[in-house]
């Protein structure tokens, strides 16, 4: 290394000491960031930091395209249009916002499959799974509401078929219907109970319940027992062959 | 044990006073809330009340439904939802409803015939209303809107496939009944006026 790259090396690891000196933030980011994950499968263990990105991604585009979006519906898909075609990187924000939301239920489905295919809900893990499941019914449950707030024609009609879902819930069907309606028939207060739903109700559900998962990660670890089941196969075979091995002398 | 969360034993008077301070603590914090955004619901479901007032809109006339096909109007009915701003606690809205309308089985009454318009007698106007189907155009399934496929003579759903025959009955596909229909009179001029009012359910229309 060239003694300028030293020097730079030396002032970056001093700067990282005085700050960690002071706050921690060395020690918590490794805590935060580090987790040993089987070796067999090991990119698939990234599906969940995968996940937890593109959430982030939702909240800051979310919050980014509250300044435009105008909750009323004869405004709320002038508000977008107004975004995609006059706002500076209007488009981009947007877009990021919805092919990420995209990209989540999917990436969402692919991390369920690698926790269910690898074992990991097994115990003492249960908790975690039933964490995660009602994740995935909140973020699917977010991605439904995002597809109304449009207030375009497709929007509008999902919502429609997804409210006259609701309503066939046994015993209170016409109370979630007219719940999530705001009345009996489709009208501004569906929207602004849209609206509501999709900006703080379930986020408000989703950011604690995504601390639970996070902790109860930390504190049973990643396993994935099925991934190492050739190891353990042969692990097994090994020590019956040594048991046999003792039984016979 | 490491499970264990109160050592000192609790009295059966402890308890009881404590289950029902929760109680009361639980129900002061959680039925405001839960009634506040349930007001739609109360008002809609245990009162029976409707956004859309009680009033009778024009739709067409009976001289212009066809025999042997549908003939789809849009209908605007004022609607009280949210506070408009002005003033008035209830904001007048409208919402629009496309409605179909037909004669049973596609026949054009026999009295109609080589007439284009004019006063209809009460007795004509008794028989044509029971000619008449004043449909909603909303799937009964999804909440769908529903079409008329003249080739076929039937109404279909875009959705999930679902069919209908030119009264509205039931044909096939997921459904759970015939679509629904609208309270309706024919008057003596021989308009056609609905009410968004339907026979055995709420659509949920739009």
């Amino acid at each position: 290394m060239s003694s300028s790259g030293s020097r730079a090396a030396r002032l970056g690891r001093s700067v990282l000491d005085w700050l960690e000196e002071r706050t921690s933030i060395v020690s918590m980011a490794e805590h935060f960031l580090y987790e040993p994950v089987p070796s067999r499968g090991r990119w698939l263990y990234t599906l969940g930091s995968a996940t937890l990105f593109l959430i982030t991604l939702q909240f800051l585009t979310g919050i980014l395209l509250l300044f435009y979006y105008v909750p009323t519906t004869d405004h709320a898909w002038d508000s977008i249009y107004y975004m995609m075609s006059q706002v500076y990187f209007g488009r981009l924000v947007r877009g990021i916002h919805f092919w990420s939301a995209n990209a989540l239920i999917v990436v969402i489905g692919l991390h369920m499959m690698r926790t269910f295919l690898s074992g990991a809900y097994k115990r003492p893990r249960e908790m975690n799974w039933v964490v995660g499941v009602f994740l995935i019914f909140i973020v699917t449950f977010l991605a439904f509401t995002g597809y109304g707030l449009r207030w375009d024609q497709e929007g509008f009609w999902a919502w429609e078929v997804g409210v006259m879902i609701a309503s066939y819930t046994p015993l209170v069907g016409d109370w979630v219907v007219t719940f999530l309606l705001g009345g009996d028939t489709i009208g501004p207060a569906s929207l602004s109970r849209l609206f509501a739903i999709h900006v703080w109700l379930l986020p408000a559900l989703l950011a604690p319940l995504i601390g639970v998962h996070l902790f109860l990660l930390r504190k049973h670890g990643e396993f994935g027992s099925e991934f190492e089941y050739s190891e353990r196969l042969a692990r097994l075979r090994e020590r019956r062959r040594l048991e046999g091995y003792e039984e016979e002398r | 044990m490491a499970g264990e969360l109160q050592k000192d034993p609790v009295s059966r008077g402890q308890f009881l006073l404590l289950g029902g301070l929760g109680t009361l603590v639980g129900a002061v914090l959680t039925i405001p809330p839960a009634v506040y955004l349930l007001d739609p619901a109360i008002d809609s479901v245990l009162r029976g009340r409707s956004d859309v007032p009680e009033v009778w809109r024009p739709v067409g006339s009976v001289f212009e439904v066809p025999g042997g096909g549908v003939r789809v109007y849009r209908v605007e009915f004022p609607q009280r939802q949210t506070y408009d701003g002005g003033g008035g606690l209830l904001g007048e809205g409208t919402i629009t409803n496309a409605v179909l309308v037909s004669w049973r089985d596609g026949e054009l009454p026999p009295l109609l015939r080589g007439r284009g318009g004019g006063p209809l007698s009460p007795g004509e106007v008794r028989e044509l209303s029971g000619r008449l189907n004043v449909l909603s155009n909303h799937c009964t399934h999804l909440g769908c809107p529903v079409r008329y496929f003249p080739g076929r003579g039937e109404i279909l759903c875009p959705c999930h496939g679902g069919i209908y025959d030119i009264n509205g009955g039931y044909v096939g596909g997921p459904p759970p009944r015939g679509l629904y229909r609208y309270e309706f009179e024919i008057r003596r001029d021989g308009g056609i006026y609905v009410r968004h009012e339907f026979e055995g359910g709420k659509p949920y229309v739009v």
